[in-house]
């Protein structure tokens, strides 16, 4: 006879069995999570293309239509390069920089608001996987807009290949370090106004002062130096070095400062994943 | 695969002093609980009483509380990895994902647990819960009982060996939700232990080999659904009688717990874990009323359901110290 309250004897002989079979292979398939999410993450925004991948090429194409046909007959020239190739870098830079970020702190928080987030947050994923396939989506976004508006452009008659690895270099590094910051913000982030908040008063306007449009040597002073404490401007010119041969700061430092830049960011959406700070509580 | 020897531990989670707090408030309090391989344990408590934050605790949901949680002898935090590839969760609050189909949804969370679910699999998963001609529709037009439905697949795409189901019957309807226990058997009959959770106390009274009262964080009792019946729950007898002539028997009945509940009306209250036909009190008033020779009309009988009995445990939390608890 069994004490009150044991399971059926044959529902217990089975449980045992599936538990030991399960547990002999409940590490299998590791890879295959990160990947599904990597891959679900590119489906969400590509099945939405029209609104992240092509709106954001069109409207960074406007920009150079108006600045690099009507402004560039104006300038002719900046540090000895044609203003519309000149230009091509940093608005490439524009929209990289604002969709890798968009892309991982708007995939990240939906999922909050919605509570899909649950199904992730239960699942095997380890805290490395769970911020490299999310950022990895982000980062394919970000360099398939960056990477279409450089070939438009060039297909515009714009020149710009001077260092092509270099230039990939930066455009990988920088859009790694904004999706990143989008993990971070999506964390803490508690309504979509807090999201916002980081690209409309600082993303854009320090990437609107890094030099897309212009070189710091046009600028007076103080603000030529005021500018060199701005980060986005080395990642500007580390792109423009790559694309066009010119660049108003050492190139290194931009490279330095971008690896400092992941480390920092990356260090502490992995801390935040890790403790479970807002997303486990 | 090889034949691999059946897990030998007593417990398949084992909860020790678990406590998670949030400033001052505590919402689990010091709770110790085990769950055994293959049974269906409900764990019953008013909204806000700790339920789902316990099996947070458990699923990784929740994290930085004390105590530990070991699942099949993993712990819960450092072997995280695997122990949550062995727990499913069907969440309380109803989710979906508004830019995918219910088979890439399905397709995709298999995938996080590293399965690959081929389209039959899926489909077939799909069908046992009445959701396959949804299967390629957007989960933003699925009713709010198919989308705790589809909650449920998800739940069920890596086979957990325990599987938590947090209210799961919340806004689906009648037929379903005998559907749903149905399946959730006849899981258990293939080795799944179940943990549930549900409003629908009956349920819990049908299904559970053990039963969990949870109240204000603290984990007030665990015990076998039946002990809980025999301990707290009781019987009754009601009898018709053919003249006015209840309050005489019961005066003249004084060894039996008789209540009056009209002239010819008789309650006889006796304990739940006895059967009425082997139950003394029953066979006395009986073997009385027949030698006074008083005419018995009807007979009926009934006994507290859960419901009742969680009433009390959580009366008896509520009253303090010493008084009695409101009955």
């Amino acid at each position: 006879m069994r004490p009150a309250g044991a399971p059926p004897e044959s529902a217990e002989a089975a449980a045992r069995q599936k538990i030991a079979e399960l547990t002999a292979r409940a590490d299998e398939g590791r890879l295959l999570g990160a990947w599904t999410l990597f891959h679900k993450e590119i489906l969400r925004f590509w099945r939405i293309a029209g609104q992240t991948v092509v709106s954001p090429v069109i409207t960074t194409m406007l920009y150079f239509l108006v600045f690099g046909y009507s402004l560039g007959d104006r300038l002719q020239t900046i540090q000895g390069v044609p203003y519309v190739d000149f230009l091509v870098p940093g608005l490439v830079m524009l929209a990289l920089i604002a969709n890798a970020y968009i892309n991982s702190a708007f995939s990240l928080f939906i999922s909050k608001i919605h509570g899909t987030i649950v199904d992730l947050l239960v699942t095997p994923l380890s805290y490395l996987q769970f911020l490299t396939a999310f950022v990895a989506a982000a980062v394919v976004r970000a360099m398939l807009i960056g990477g279409i508006i450089w070939v438009v452009a060039m297909l515009m008659g714009a020149s710009a290949w001077h260092n092509v690895p270099i230039a990939l270099l930066f455009m990988v590094l920088t859009a790694l370090a904004f999706a990143f910051i989008g993990v971070v913000i999506a964390i803490l982030g508690e309504d979509f106004d807090h999201i916002n908040l980081l690209p409309n008063f600082l993303i854009t306007p320090l990437t609107f002062l890094g030099g897309v449009f212009y070189s710091i040597e046009m600028l007076p002073e103080p603000w030529d130096t005021v500018s060199l404490f701005n980060p986005v401007l080395y990642m500007v010119n580390g792109v423009r070095y790559g694309m066009v041969g010119v660049t108003d700061v050492p190139v290194w430092q931009g490279v330095v400062l971008l690896v400092g830049m992941n480390v920092v960011f990356g260090g502490v959406a992995l801390w935040l994943l890790w403790t479970g700070r807002k997303l486990r509580e | 695969m090889a034949k691999v020897k059946p897990y030998a531990g007593e417990t398949l989670v084992d909860v020790v002093g678990v406590t998670k707090r949030y400033g001052d408030l505590r919402a689990v309090d010091d709770v110790s609980m085990g769950i055994r391989p293959g049974e269906i344990f409900a764990l019953l408590g008013p909204n806000g009483a700790g339920k789902t934050t316990l099996i947070g605790c458990v699923t990784g949901l929740i994290t930085g509380f004390e105590g530990a949680v070991k699942i099949a002898g993993f712990d819960a935090v450092e072997d995280y990895q695997i122990t949550r590839r062995l727990v499913g969760l069907v969440p309380q609050e109803l989710n979906y994902d508004a830019f995918f189909t219910a088979r890439q949804c399905l397709e995709f969370q298999a995938g996080y647990f590293g399965v690959k679910m081929s389209r039959e699999e899926i489909d077939e998963l799909l069908d046992q819960f009445s959701l396959l001609e949804k299967a390629d529709a957007n989960t933003r037009w699925l009713s709010g009982g198919m989308k705790r439905r589809l909650m449920i697949c998800k739940a069920l795409v890596h086979d957990p060996v325990l599987l938590f189901l947090d209210e799961p019957t919340a806004g689906v309807d009648v037929d379903l939700r005998d559907e749903l226990w149905e399946y959730v058997e006849a899981l258990r009959d293939r080795g799944t232990t179940i943990v549930l959770t549900t409003h629908y106390l009956e349920e819990a009274e049908k299904l559970a080999d053990r039963v969990g009262i949870i109240n204000r964080g603290r984990l007030l009792r665990v015990d076998a659904r039946e002990a809980l019946m025999e301990e707290f729950g009781h019987r009754h007898v009601d009898v018709r009688l053919g003249a006015p002539v209840a309050s005489r028997v019961a005066e003249e009945n004084r060894g039996l717990r008789l209540e009056v509940l009209g002239e010819d009306r008789l309650r006889l209250h006796t304990r739940s874990g006895e059967e009425v036909e082997g139950d003394p009190a029953v066979q006395r008033l009986m073997k009385g009323l027949v030698e006074a020779g008083e005419e018995i009309l009807e007979v009926s009988g009934g006994r507290s359901s859960l419901e009742e009995i969680f009433r009390k445990v959580l009366n008896e939390d509520r009253a303090p110290e010493g008084a009695e608890g409101v009955p």
